[in-house]
């Protein structure tokens, strides 16, 4: 315990949290990194490799990788796994043909060891589009309810208009300040 | 600090008497200076352009919001204002006109660029898909695309089964961009996917090409294309040319990726911003010219 806890009081002083974005091509990543950094949306192209930014938030400094989902980058997520601390699942809730796709993509995360620790949140992006699935129908799909190693939230949000983002990413700060800056 | 001062007094005050000054000695306005002191091309188009900018006259500045049937109108009245007879100056008009097409064209150019970026793909469009297949068949000739919807797709880079959802913020000029590079300059097109096909140095052909559609983009906005368009131009530049822009983007990033050796496609934006720097760079030069060159065929 003693490595863990002088790395906890590490954090505790930095209060600095990093966060891993993932999700199929075209869910909405960088759309909603974009446009919780404040950044004009409109002219978004397909992602190769991987954006990250930081940014303060509730006073702490969130590293946000957001790495691109087309599945010849799949295997390269798990460069990005080490000393995750939030695993944020963007769904685009309209793509019902690949629901399937991705509920297993996830589940194959929630079994790596190195993600073990990390809170999960799922948003179900793209709620303002019509024929989007609502955040329960999301949630069914992709079997959350079965996840028991993670502590996880569903949220359903728009990127575009950035409804729900700030309530999204407000939850997992909790959760993950809950974890490791008061339990000592 | 003092050169911010500097420059405060000087365009808000000395400027004026300068010109003046210059005028009375030599006859001549700051417009027919530049207009028979530079050659054709950016020095002479930025120059006029900044002048026009920053004149106290009405007239001089509404010219540069023209538009291209009210061109001659707007240069006669210049010369009225300024009083220029063409008879003492005979080259005048000519080359203000030329001038006023390249700085408003250059606007105009954004305007329509801006609009086929806003054109979302849409598969009910018979147009849109005619183009895509097209696309398919330039650069894949001897191979045919089983389906529309396909895995296929990946084989000229496109991230999944259907192309449509790649376009995103680019919208229709991600795809006319790739279209006319794969049209007009098809051997180097195919050669770039060969490359890009690459076992390791390989990189998505498409959303590499919509990457670098975006890189153009942004760089027409912020007005730094303006010396290669001035150069290259002379006169109102039309959407072939930001597309043949594009085509020496797509084949220079080629080159400069696989000079590079990257060690994966995850250092991509690495990259990308590293070759932007470089476009940047050239484009500081005012002789800057970014076309395309291949060797012709004997």
């Amino acid at each position: 315990m003693g490595l863990l806890t002088i790395l906890k009081k590490m954090k505790q002083k930095e209060r600095e949290m990093r966060l891993l974005m993932l999700g199929l091509d075209n869910a909405g990543k960088t759309t909603i990194l974009k446009k919780f950094n404040g950044e004009d949306v409109s002219t978004i192209s397909p992602t190769l490799g991987f954006n990250i930014k930081t940014l303060e938030h509730k006073g702490f400094k969130l590293n946000i990788w957001d790495v691109g989902g087309q599945k010849s980058l799949r295997s390269y997520w798990r460069n990005y796994f080490e000393s995750t601390d939030g695993l944020v699942w963007v769904v685009d809730s309209a793509d019902r043909l690949r629901l399937e796709d991705c509920r297993q993509e996830l589940s194959a995360l929630l079994l790596e060891e190195r993600l073990a620790g990390a809170t999960l949140l799922v948003f179900a992006n793209k709620q303002d589009l019509p024929g989007a699935l609502s955040k329960e129908a999301i949630r069914e799909a992709l079997a959350l309810d079965d996840i028991k190693s993670h502590h996880w939230c569903i949220i359903g949000c728009s990127a575009v208009t950035g409804e729900n983002l700030l309530a999204g990413v407000d939850w997992l700060l909790d959760d993950i300040a809950a974890r490791i800056f008061t339990a000592d | 600090m003092l050169g911010y001062i500097w420059q405060y007094v000087y365009t808000s005050f000395l400027r004026y008497w300068v010109k003046w000054f210059i005028r009375q000695a030599t006859g001549k306005c700051e417009l027919q200076r530049i207009c028979s002191g530079y050659k054709p091309g950016a020095t002479r188009a930025t120059k006029a352009e900044y002048s026009l900018q920053s004149s106290k006259n009405q007239v001089l500045r509404q010219a540069l919001k023209t538009n291209k049937d009210n061109l001659e109108q707007r240069v006669d009245q210049i010369m009225q204002e300024k009083n220029i007879k063409p008879q003492k100056d005979p080259l005048f008009k000519e080359s203000l006109t030329v001038c006023l097409l390249q700085i408003t064209g250059y606007s105009s150019l954004y305007v329509s660029v801006e609009d086929l970026r806003k054109e979302v793909f849409s598969s009910d469009n018979p147009e849109h898909e005619a183009m895509l297949l097209k696309l398919w068949d330039l650069l894949m000739p001897t191979v045919k695309l089983e389906s529309r919807i396909t895995k296929q797709w990946g084989d000229i880079g496109f991230q999944g089964d259907d192309p449509k959802t790649d376009f995103r913020g680019m919208g229709m000029l991600g795809l006319i961009n790739l279209v006319f590079f794969s049209e007009n300059y098809t051997e180097e097109a195919r050669q770039v996917l060969s490359h890009a096909n690459h076992p390791k140095l390989g990189y998505s052909y498409a959303i590499v090409g919509i990457n670098l559609t975006e890189m153009a983009y942004s760089l027409l906005k912020s007005g730094a294309l303006k010396p290669h368009f001035y150069n290259t131009v002379l006169g109102t530049p039309e959407l072939q040319h930001f597309h043949q822009l594009y085509c020496y983007l797509a084949y220079e990033f080629d080159k400069f990726w696989l000079s590079e050796e990257p060690e994966s496609i995850m250092q991509f934006n690495q990259y990308r911003e590293k070759f932007h720097n470089n476009i940047k760079a050239h484009l500081q030069d005012p002789d800057v010219s970014l076309i395309l060159t291949v060797r012709t065929k004997a």
